[in-house]
């Protein structure tokens, strides 16, 4: 069985065809391609700029996944696409060229929640059985458990998602979009070395990062560190050779660097944390985590002590799959598909509102 | 005069520090121990504590415990672990103060001294032998009817600020004890602002 | 990858103990143990919170600090205020061996409560429900049934009194609940009811760990919903009586109506919001 995934919620456009051999054999992955609006530094990505990048991008990326499978459109099952949760104007160009394929090929659709994708391609690609998740991306963070077919929500933040919080720091800083600004924090922060205080804000199991960006964002402007110059500057300061930004300490005045690592620390902290009570709740040793912020190898790493200190371990993937793809659409898709689920043309809308626990998931079982 | 000196191990304390604990009522030669004190002579090395503000064995253990804590960890806020002692017992963080209201001062006449085995020749008899030959004072068992007997309820609640707590003036016959909820209540209340000090 | 499982080292002194204290649950954020006092003819509780090697050694420290200190202040007010809970006998915040010492993690140490979480009673109680239900009479059925009830007011009052003593204790569950076993000789129950299953005792709250002062009718209203959900999901046959945890805390506090207004807020919000993708 063939499936297509078409994912487009946020500034990623991505397709992918997956293989579920009919001998029960592991699924393959024949195609999984990705196209990434990136926007200038110091700017987000815009809903209508990222809607027609994606619409221009979309039919390039399907014949280009076509061809790279080597499979036909009669070799496909079905056409599954992102329902949602995500940006509205990006989410409907995605869903619009999925219905068109659907009628041009009468291939049967599948809605796919985005975050339900992101877990059952993490679970395919790590082989975690029954893991907690940490689902982190710039949209999300949730800590989530699987039980009596749903996918519960055990904590998640109470205001802005985590990779947010990045990537308006990332804004703040002026550091460039390109291939992602959480990427580019994560090497910043790696010559970072004084830890500032950050507001740590952990409820239970939920976590709130809105106040912590206003006080490192009030850190920045009170040092002179955002914005274009500050940025130069750094650039200016570059080593060609290894990187490394050499800029002298001033007694106390911390650097771009700190800042950056002073971030990830205290929000990966907060995120490690609540992971770590899911697990003692549902007395489970595995973590999965999912989501473009998952592959950041400090949190991958911190989540990792904090495993082996429990007796358990983590499972991360790399950003092929951590970042949005339309391969896990595909294959959270045909997961439900193979159930006998459908999306009838009349409710293939999307939305940018929709809950993890709102799906039944009735490929697992128990 | 013989002393009535017990010999404490407190449990989660290494066997090897072992605490002496001295009751003396009516106390003669107090602004002498307090000068030996003063001088820094090592022989008087004690704790010495104004009694009427020790409320039981428990409140005096719960310090007696916090100073041994500090010291295991080699972070005493005083010269060493029996002036501790006295601080511990204190609420808040100035030591000046906790010597003054609660250490030894020439007119004390109730009085609790407690030394720790900090070296090997510290014993139960070279304590209670020094003890003998320096205090004039009535040796007492270190116990909670006895110290319901010296204590003064009242300074207690003004120096730990618990002036809200249920008063033993409230009581039918002050020659009773305090009805037991209150004792454990007020008791408590000490250990807890004892363990809570520099928070 | 999984290496071999290790139990957590004791801080010390409590090296120095004897029996050593055994640990009863090793939670996410803290192991219990359960030990001798100062007076080792009396048991007590020892709460570890050791020092997390994931996170930067500066940020470890404030964090373990903060928590035990908040947790043991709550605590110390309460015995104060004259609400049941476990009184604090020791602690230390300060970890070991400097501030780059190997260990940076906290201990409290806190008075024993001997009896029962009201998670086991009722989970006893619903059991022998389940079987026995059918066999009582018309006049056993009320009387159980007004058992639980008069727990649950119990319950009721009791979490009132914490919030007029200023504290929410920011995780209520019927796990966090204890009936403090009367002392012998005063027992009152035995006889009267048909369940073996005993309701008596003081009403004791534990574990204050996510506790935090506050006398806002927002973080009232979450602790009592906290407590809904709780034993709604926990114990489905006695949800029926929640409404009596609430008649208790209406006659708690002068602030009570207030609070039990804004619980219908907390409610209709639910604690979920959609997300955006």
């Amino acid at each position: 069985m063939i499936a297509i995934g078409m994912e487009g919620s946020a500034n990623k456009l991505g397709v992918g065809i997956m293989l579920h051999p009919e001998d029960g054999s592991p699924p393959r992955v024949l195609a999984n391609i990705r196209h990434t609006y990136v926007s200038p530094p110091g700017e987000g990505f815009l809903p209508k700029d990222t809607a027609r990048h994606h619409r221009a991008w979309v039919v390039k990326l399907v014949k280009k996944s076509l061809k790279e499978a080597r499979v036909s459109v009669g070799d496909v099952d079905c056409i599954c696409f992102t329902k949602g949760p995500g940006m509205g104007a990006p989410l409907q160009s995605v869903v619009v060229a999925a219905r068109m394929l659907s009628l041009l090929w009468n291939k049967p659709l599948v809605g796919v929640n985005h975050c339900v994708g992101h877990i059952e391609m993490g679970r395919l690609i790590t082989g975690a059985t029954n893991p907690v998740v940490l689902y982190v991306s710039g949209g999300n963070t949730q800590v989530i458990a699987y039980s009596s077919q749903r996918y519960r929500i055990f904590g998640e933040t109470l205001d802005i998602a985590v990779g947010n919080c990045l990537d308006r720091f990332a804004r703040t800083l002026h550091i460039s979009n390109d291939p992602a600004p959480g990427y580019n924090i994560e090497q910043l922060a790696k010559q970072g070395k004084q830890l500032v205080d950050l507001p740590y804000v952990v409820k239970g199991m939920d976590v709130s990062f809105s106040g912590l960006l206003a006080a490192i964002d009030g850190l920045a402007a009170q040092w002179g560190l955002g914005g274009e110059d500050a940025a130069n500057e750094d650039l200016r300061a570059q080593d060609p050779q290894s990187g490394a930004v050499h800029i002298p300490q001033t007694d106390g005045k911390p650097t771009r660097a700190d800042l950056c690592f002073s971030l990830q620390e205290t929000v990966f902290a907060m995120l490690v944390e609540i992971t770590e009570r899911a697990m003692a709740h549902v007395g489970s040793k595995q973590v999965l985590i999912v989501g473009g912020v998952g592959s950041n190898e400090r949190l991958q790493e911190m989540m990792g002590v904090m495993a082996r200190d429990r007796g358990g371990s983590v499972y991360a993937t790399d950003e092929r799959f951590c970042i949005d793809n339309g391969i896990m659409i595909a294959q959270a898709g045909m997961l439900a598909y193979q159930t006998g689920f459908q999306t009838p043309l009349k409710e293939s809308t999307c939305t940018q509102r929709f809950r993890t626990d709102e799906v039944f998931v009735k490929w697992r079982e128990d | 005069m013989e002393s009535k000196l017990e010999t404490i191990s407190l449990p989660h304390l290494p066997a090897s520090l072992p605490i002496h604990v001295a009751l003396f009522r009516n106390v003669q030669n107090s602004a002498f121990l307090r000068q030996q004190l003063l001088a820094g002579n090592a022989d008087f090395e004690y704790a010495m504590i104004d009694a009427s503000l020790v409320f039981s064995r428990a409140h005096a253990m719960a310090a007696v415990f916090r100073a041994m804590n500090d010291y295991l960890n080699s972070r005493l806020k005083s010269h060493n672990v029996h002036s501790e002692i006295v601080f511990s017992f204190n609420p808040t963080n100035n030591i000046a103060e906790s010597f003054r209201k609660l250490g030894i001062s020439d007119s004390t006449k109730d009085l609790l001294i407690i030394k720790v085995s900090v070296s090997p020749d510290i014993t139960h008899d070279s304590v209670a032998t020094h003890l003998a030959s320096s205090v004039e004072g009535v040796p007492m068992s270190f116990d909670d009817s006895t110290l319901s007997e010296i204590h003064d309820i009242n300074k207690i609640k003004k120096l730990y600020k618990l002036g809200a707590l249920p008063s033993p003036a409230v009581k039918a016959d002050p020659s009773q004890p305090m009805p037991g909820a209150a004792k454990d209540l007020l008791e408590s209340s000490l250990i807890g602002a004892i363990a809570l000090r520099g928070s | 990858m999984t290496e071999e499982y290790k139990p957590p080292a004791l801080p010390s002194p409590f090296t120095n103990t004897t029996p050593a204290p055994t640990l009863l649950v090793q939670g996410a954020e803290a192991h219990l143990y359960k030990t001798v006092s100062l007076d080792p003819s009396i048991p007590a509780a020892l709460k570890v919170r050791p020092s997390k090697p994931y996170r930067h050694p500066i940020l470890d420290r404030r964090l373990t600090r903060q928590r035990i200190i908040q947790e043991a202040r709550c605590l110390v007010k309460l015995v104060r205020e004259g609400v049941s809970v476990p009184a604090v006998l020791a602690m230390d915040w300060e970890g070991q061996g400097g501030e780059e010492s190997a260990w940076g993690g906290a201990w409290l140490m806190m008075e024993w409560i001997e009896g029962p979480v009201v998670r086991v009673v009722l989970e006893q109680w619903e059991a022998w429900m389940k079987k026995h239900a059918t066999a009582l009479d018309a006049s056993q059925m009320p009387m159980e049934e007004d058992r639980v009830r008069g727990l649950m007011k119990r319950i009721g009052l009791t979490i009132g009194g914490l919030h007029k003593a200023g504290v929410v204790h920011g995780d209520l569950t019927t796990s966090n609940l204890m009936l403090r076993s009367p002392a012998q000789g005063q027992r009152q129950e035995t006889g009267l009811a048909a369940s073996a299953v005993s309701m008596e005792g003081e009403v004791v709250l534990i574990d204050f760990g996510l506790a935090a002062q506050s006398t806002q009718d927002e973080d009232r209203a979450v602790d009592l919903y906290v407590l809904e959900r709780a034993i709604g999901s926990t114990h489905p046959r006695s949800e029926q009586f929640f409404d009596s945890v609430l008649l208790g805390y209406r006659e708690s506090h002068k602030g009570a109506g207030s609070t039990l207004k804004r619980l219908e807020d907390v409610r209709m919000r639910g604690r979920k919001r959609s997300m955006i993708g």
